[in-house]
């Protein structure tokens, strides 16, 4: 334990070091890593607001910026982008539905209904508060246990991601609260689209219909932002009187005491759930935000709020998907393996700077690691410190008249979507996927399910195919005592899929009595 | 070294004289693939750098899809005038065309190659558990237990399959290919032991070497790496002439005027020489390349065109 805390010592001293800069020929002695850390989340959360432009894109692009600073400054600046961009990210799924990462998709179910009823103001605080929990609490988790905890992310191997998939999948009904086949059926409309693109196993096309742009499959953004986005303007629109709700009523700007008392349960479980995804690198992110939601769901005493506005469905994914993020820092900072993209540019970061990531970190570069923590710390705090006063001018947004604000929603989602590699067919795919989500909310069905199916579906094909060519074509592998992990997540689904099963079937029961009694 | 000094000044003049107008607008960098790669950022560091001397901007676009084909394909079909430059690598010049059935583009015919880039051994790495312990042991371990060894890859076609696939047919062993989306889940599947080796690109499985979780038997390429001078190479580990690496450099397209290939080829090569530029290159793997010239590279490509079309077919890999 004292080894920890003078390990944070070593971190906050070379986060709050003087140094000596040198800026068109003034030299001047500044905090210059915390002013780095300040740039890289006030760029992140701008990033993230912004739709389509995500962490990626922007730290590719500000790599060769970096090469002239100090290697702790660098890699605190880049890490301030990536977890700056969680925060961000959920400022638009509150405001406008419109979700630009995928860790935001679930917090539009209920922020945006928040929004709608006039309490942004509670959304937004309670996502940036919640955040800042997770932030802190998944940070010290990342200080305390980081190389143990690698050690848990090696035993998730093809099979144990497979059938983690698979509970996810079964989760993703309970997104919903609609009916249950039509749920269903959502998840397997976003498990077809999820297999359009090249095969990794043997490199072949599939559901491409000749268009190379398809070749690589088709981008969540634009799925997501089509079925979201899109598809609110149209159904907006649609209703004349309703159309300028927002103004009137804009409410209070932070959370009542009730709404604290509600959320504390959430944010807990959601850091929980969020740190312990985060680390695996196989895609467990990306589970977290849909996983801490479906948990809140099934076991809050308002579980018949969700979806209509309830302030545990914003603060349970919030806090997963931030804890999330500091916790995928686990194997890059202590196996050298990045968990997603972002990750493995940062990889490339410290390559460029002579640093080799790994275990070796840790003890060569002590200031640099530990350093890098503490930053992140600080940087929560920024962040919230910074969102808090935001949110009276992000409510004042909604006051705008819709005829000016959808455009600008338009253009700036066209923007996003056109940037992310450059091609009009990926804004003609979106507008598709907003008549297609239009299409899907006059059948009554939701596009929660098809977006975390549209996800889940190439990372659970990837996934069973490795684990069987790694088997030989044994099945058996995925429920073998040898792979307690996999037969866990297996016997969870199943447990899970009656308990979804059994109140539907029951409210048909009584659906069918009611119709008799009418 | 003064020899190659003497050859920038004298290409430089020439260039100078026969392109006195190019570049009088910036120019366009395209990246065939999504931001962030090492061949990304590589084009990004080289953008910056060619900036001061060509007196233009130099912009990095992105634009990804179908394996860098599509990237590639823009460039070698867009105006031919100096303008669109394009990152092209193995993938894109060796090693599609044959597992493409229907590349739109011929990387001979389509596109004039400038400069090589980068150039980076792959190495041969095991997993800690398996009991080889160099080349010849792995060999025998392979024959003894034929199609029960695991070798894991990047993609399909990826240079690492590919040179697996080199491999089983120079030892006349069989081992099951398993592919992954890149190469960092295949090496964290290698630390837990649940794959056996892997040909993998040197940069990226440096830091697993250094640290011991995996192990490195040899490079792939005819000479040492100075990243690892203690390994030796295939070829002296038996596997005579074994030699591949992974690289990338710039491209344009067919049709684009000799002196402004030739003051772009000696631009690059200024900047590459610079001695940041050296060492940010260095950072990524990559020993100063000995393919320097126009000619050089495009004799280079055309040799690797033709060692991959053979191995692509013999290895039966193919994408639509």
């Amino acid at each position: 334990m004292e080894g920890i805390w003078n390990n944070l010592g070593i971190g906050f001293v070379e986060v709050f070091k003087l140094q000596a800069v040198t800026m068109a020929g003034i030299t001047m002695t500044l905090p210059f890593n915390i002013i780095m850390c300040l740039i890289g989340v006030l760029l992140g959360t701008l990033i993230g607001v912004l739709p389509g432009i995500g962490p990626v894109a922007t730290i590719a692009m500000l790599l060769p910026v970096t090469f002239s600073l100090s290697p702790v400054a660098a890699l605190i600046m880049l890490a301030g982008i990536y977890y700056g961009a969680q925060y961000g990210g959920s400022t638009t799924a509150i405001l406008v539905n419109l979700p630009g990462e995928s860790s935001s998709v679930v917090t539009c179910l209920d922020g945006y209904q928040m929004a709608r009823q006039g309490r942004a103001g509670p959304a937004l605080a309670t996502a940036a508060l919640g955040s800042f929990f997770a932030g802190c609490v998944s940070t010290l988790i990342v200080a305390m246990f980081a190389p143990p905890l690698a050690e848990v992310a090696l035993k998730f191997g093809p099979a144990e991601y497979f059938s983690l998939m698979v509970l996810g999948l079964v989760s993703a009904v309970v997104l919903a609260h609609g009916s249950l086949i039509k749920a269903i059926a959502m998840v397997i409309l976003g498990l077809l689209l999820g297999l359009v693109g090249t095969d990794v196993n043997s490199g072949v096309l599939r559901f491409a219909f000749g268009i190379s742009e398809l070749a690589d499959g088709i981008g969540f953004v634009t799925v997501a932002m089509g079925m979201f986005g899109i598809c609110e303007i149209i159904g907006n629109l649609e209703q004349k009187e309703h159309r300028e709700v927002f103004t009137s009523k804009v409410g209070r700007l932070m959370p009542s005491k009730e709404d604290f008392r509600r959320m504390i349960g959430p944010v807990l479980r959601g850091t929980a759930l969020g740190s312990a995804l985060g680390i695996l690198p196989g895609g467990g992110a990306l589970l977290a935000s849909f996983g801490a939601y479906t948990l809140e769901k099934k076991i809050s005493k308002y579980s018949h709020e969700f979806g209509k506005g309830a302030i545990e469905g914003v603060a349970a994914p919030e806090s997963a998907n931030n804890a999330g993020a500091q916790t995928s820092f686990i194997p890059l900072l202590t196996l050298g393996i990045p968990s997603n993209a972002v990750m493995a540019l940062m990889i490339g970061a410290m390559m460029i700077q002579g640093i080799a990531p790994g275990p070796q970190v840790m003890t060569e570069r002590p200031q640099l690691f530990w350093g890098m923590i503490a930053s992140m710390w600080v940087g929560n705090l920024m962040l919230v410190v910074l969102n808090l006063p935001l949110i009276g001018m992000w409510i004042k947004l909604l006051t705008v008249p819709y005829r000016i604000l959808f455009p600008s929603i338009l253009i700036f989602m066209a923007v996003g979507v056109f940037s992310i590699s450059n091609q009009p067919f990926d804004c003609f795919l979106m507008s598709l996927f907003g008549l297609l989500g239009y299409v899907c909310v006059k059948l009554g069905c939701e596009p929660a399910p098809l977006i975390l199916g549209f996800i889940l579906g190439p990372l659970m094909e990837e996934n069973l195919r490795r684990a069987m060519l790694l088997s030989r074509g044994d099945p058996f592998v995925f429920v073998s005592p040898a792979k307690p992990i996999s037969l866990g997540f297996l016997i969870a689904s199943a447990i899970l899929l009656v308990i979804i099963a059994l109140p539907a079937l029951r409210a048909k029961r009584e659906e069918a009595f009611a119709a008799e009694d009418t | 070294m003064k020899r190659f000094l003497v050859f920038i000044a004298l290409a430089i003049a020439a260039g100078a004289a026969a392109a006195q107008s190019w570049p009088s607008r910036p120019l366009r960098l395209v990246v065939p693939y999504a931001p962030g790669g090492p061949i990304d950022i590589s084009a990004r560091l080289l953008a910056a750098k060619l900036q001061q001397p060509l007196g233009q901007p130099v912009v990095v676009e992105n634009h990804p899809g179908a394996g860098g084909n599509i990237g590639v394909d823009m460039i070698a079909k867009g105006p031919a005038d100096g303008y669109n430059l394009v990152m092209s690598a193995i993938a894109t010049l060796a090693i599609n065309p044959s597992l493409y059935p229907s590349l739109p583009y011929d990387p001979l015919r389509d596109l004039r190659h400038v400069t090589l880039l980068v150039q980076v051994p792959n190495v041969l790495i095991v997993a800690n558990d398996l009991p080889a312990k160099n080349v010849q042991e792995l060999i025998a371990l392979a024959k003894q237990r034929p199609g029960k060894l695991d070798f894991g890859s990047g993609s399909t076609g990826s240079t690492g399959h590919l040179a697996g696939e080199m491999f089983k047919m120079m030892t006349g062993t069989f081992m099951v290919h398993i592919p992954y989306k890149g190469s960092a889940p295949a090496l964290a599947d290698m630390m837990a032991g649940r794959i056996d080796l892997m040909f993998d690109n040197l940069a990226s499985s440096l830091p697993s070497i250094k640290s011991g979780k995996v192990r490195a038997l040899a490079t792939t390429t005819l000479k040492r790496s100075a990243f690892l001078p203690e390994l030796p190479t295939l070829d002296e580990a038996g596997l005579k002439g074994f030699n591949m690496s992974t690289w990338w450099g710039v491209s344009v397209a067919a049709k684009t005027p000799q002196a402004v290939v030739d003051r772009l080829s000696a631009e690059i090569l200024k900047a590459m020489d610079a001695p940041d530029m050296k060492e940010r290159l260095h950072g990524m793997g990559s020993e100063a390349p000995a393919i320097r010239t126009p000619e050089q590279f495009t004799a280079f490509v055309a040799a690797e065109l033709k060692t991959y079309t053979e191995l692509v077919k013999r290895s039966g890999a193919k994408a639509d």
